[in-house]
């Protein structure tokens, strides 16, 4: 990684390659309540998640949630600079069902290198249909920082 | 600690019949800071599951939502958003760090419960610190709490 520099840092309206991840499963669900200690029966149940009024069970916002680290770090890997994620903060809007992948994507919504190096980056998880799941924010800083 | 129910500090709900009734309001309940760890295979499991496809030597960041998971909070909260007859929606989750997790280490945890009347909801901020009482990070939960006869929205 290169240290801090003009040359090359992110500029705000840049937008971020999408990335999928899944699709997520029953199996998938299952095992995510396994580690995550979430074994909320709506998302694995189709029963009660039909009780909610949900065709199928819906995915963990946390699962979701989870995979906006990985895509944020691909996205710091292809920009060589040397910055760690700050805060990530997120609402749950919409459910995605079991079965489905979601689509991750971003955006710089601000960028500066002034009083101290910075960026705040718009995340989106969509699931199928474009629906918006989450709509995320993350503050990157320099490592070190 | 896990699996043992903690004594809820200044302004908890009542205990015994009254411990599952519906809550209108009330002020901020504190549980005593718990002890949570990193155990590396939990840690590697958890990335696993969550997008990381190469093994990591770090903490991923939304880790320690799991720890309100554990049989010593659990019951808190299901007490707090008024038991079997209603269900927490989650709306919002936010980590905000000082200083990254380590694996395989060991951390404290302060949570404090609020429960918002209109519309009904329970925030829950936790504050994740080492054991030396040097800040890591904290994070807020934002539960919507829907009767179970309602559905979730």
């Amino acid at each position: 990684m290169s240290d801090l520099g003009t040359e090359g840092w992110p500029k705000v309206g840049e937008e971020l390659k999408s990335q999928t991840f899944g699709p997520f499963g029953p199996d998938a669900l299952a095992r995510y309540a396994l580690v995550s200690g979430d074994d909320n029966p709506l998302h694995l149940d189709p029963e009660i998640a039909k009780l909610a009024g949900l065709d199928a069970p819906p995915l963990h916002g946390m699962l979701m949630m989870s995979h906006f680290e990985p895509a944020l770090m691909t996205w710091i890997a292809s920009w060589r600079r040397d910055v760690k994620i700050a805060k990530l903060s997120g609402k749950f809007l919409r459910p995605v069902l079991a079965g489905q992948a979601i689509t991750i994507s971003g955006k710089i919504v601000r960028s500066s290198l002034e009083p101290q190096p910075h960026l705040i980056l718009r995340l989106m998880a969509h699931g199928a249909g474009r629906d918006l799941a989450i709509l995320a924010e993350a503050t990157l800083l320099p490592r070190g920082a | 600690m896990p699996g043992e129910t903690l004594a809820l500090q200044a302004g908890g709900p009542r205990t015994g019949d009254e411990s599952t009734a519906p809550v209108e309001m009330m002020d901020p309940v504190r549980l005593p800071p718990i002890a949570v760890d990193t155990r590396g295979a939990e840690v590697e499991a958890f990335a696993r599951e969550t997008g990381f496809t190469k093994p990591i030597d770090f903490v991923p960041l939304t880790f320690p939502f799991r720890w309100l998971t554990l049989p010593a909070i659990r019951p808190v909260i299901k007490q707090m958003i008024g038991g079997d007859d209603f269900l927490p929606v989650h709306e919002g989750q936010s980590f905000e760090y000082q200083k990254r997790l380590r694996k395989d280490a060991h951390y404290l945890m302060g949570l404090e419960f609020t429960r918002e009347a209109k519309p009904p909801r329970l925030i829950i901020r936790g504050a994740i610190s080492t054991p030396d009482g040097e800040p890591c990070l904290t994070m807020e939960t934002i539960l919507r709490i829907v009767p179970v006869t309602q559905g979730t929205p």
